[in-house]
């Protein structure tokens, strides 16, 4: 008679269980949903805001984090001007539909959406291989580098993979180069890890992005 | 270190919950499986009211 009192055989037991662990797990999505959208809005402490693609942006290595943080420098030109909020909310909108059109992340990753044919764009802007790449495509500044390369990456290939031509016109090449400049100043907790990071530097703990 | 300094840019409760895999497992086990306990010792309650 003792077997048909056992609770592990009552199906009230089983029901008022998976209703509690469903019912937890609804309430803590829910929270922790309105905590990621806090904390990825833009012109917080992790996502800054759009004008600061008028910044230099460094990177530099926390020991009390870990890992490497971005850091919000002086005023630079971008593009040769300084960006209002509106111009550089317009600017990094039309590069990020930019992206989406010419389907960066078929081949790249960024913010850790995407492929990992191609390498990782999230902090692709601070990558000291486009100070070489200047000379290359004859630009004065990082930004117009990136943006001529943008427009003819088959002319200058940098890899056994070479980017195709997408037809991306110059001012959707400048509006991805913003875009790209605004992803690297994302506090993304150290991800990627040590990107195109030299041994060197590396060990000197400072920063390689200059 | 199952606890350590909580260092992320924005100081909130899940971020520490998550910062490894033992405070997460801890935290769910305790709010899940605690529950079931008294949840078995209801029903059990109960079933022997019914005998």
């Amino acid at each position: 008679m003792a077997k048909s009192h056992s609770v592990w055989t009552s199906i009230r037991f089983w029901r008022q269980s998976a209703a509690w662990v469903t019912g937890f797990a609804v309430v803590l999505l829910i929270l922790l949903t309105f905590d990621t959208m806090r904390q990825i809005k833009m012109g917080g402490k992790r996502v800054p805001s759009p004008s600061v693609i008028n910044n230099h942006i460094d990177y530099k290595y926390s020991k009390k984090r870990g890992h490497e943080v971005p850091v919000i420098g002086d005023k630079e030109p971008f593009f040769g001007k300084q960006w209002s909020d509106e111009e550089a909310a317009a600017l990094l909108h039309k590069g990020k539909l930019t992206s989406q059109a010419k389907n960066c992340m078929n081949c790249h990753t960024l913010l850790g959406n995407g492929a990992y044919y191609a390498p990782d764009l999230t902090k692709a802007w601070l990558d000291p291989k486009w100070k070489q790449m200047m000379p290359m495509v004859g630009a004065k500044t990082k930004e117009e580098a990136i943006a001529k390369f943008l427009q003819h990456p088959e002319m200058y290939p940098t890899h056994e993979r070479r980017m195709p031509n997408l037809k991306i016109t110059p001012d959707e090449a400048k509006a991805l180069v913003a875009f790209l400049k605004h992803m690297s100043a994302i506090d993304t907790n150290g991800f990627p890890r040590g990107f195109s990071k030299g041994v060197k530097e590396f060990e000197a703990g400072g920063t390689y992005a200059h | 270190m199952l606890f350590e300094p909580f260092t992320d840019v924005y100081p909130s409760f899940w971020g520490w919950l998550n910062q490894g895999p033992l405070t997460l497992t801890l935290f769910l086990h305790t709010v899940i499986v605690l529950p079931m306990f008294w949840l078995y010792f209801k029903e059990k309650k109960r079933l022997e009211q019914e005998k």
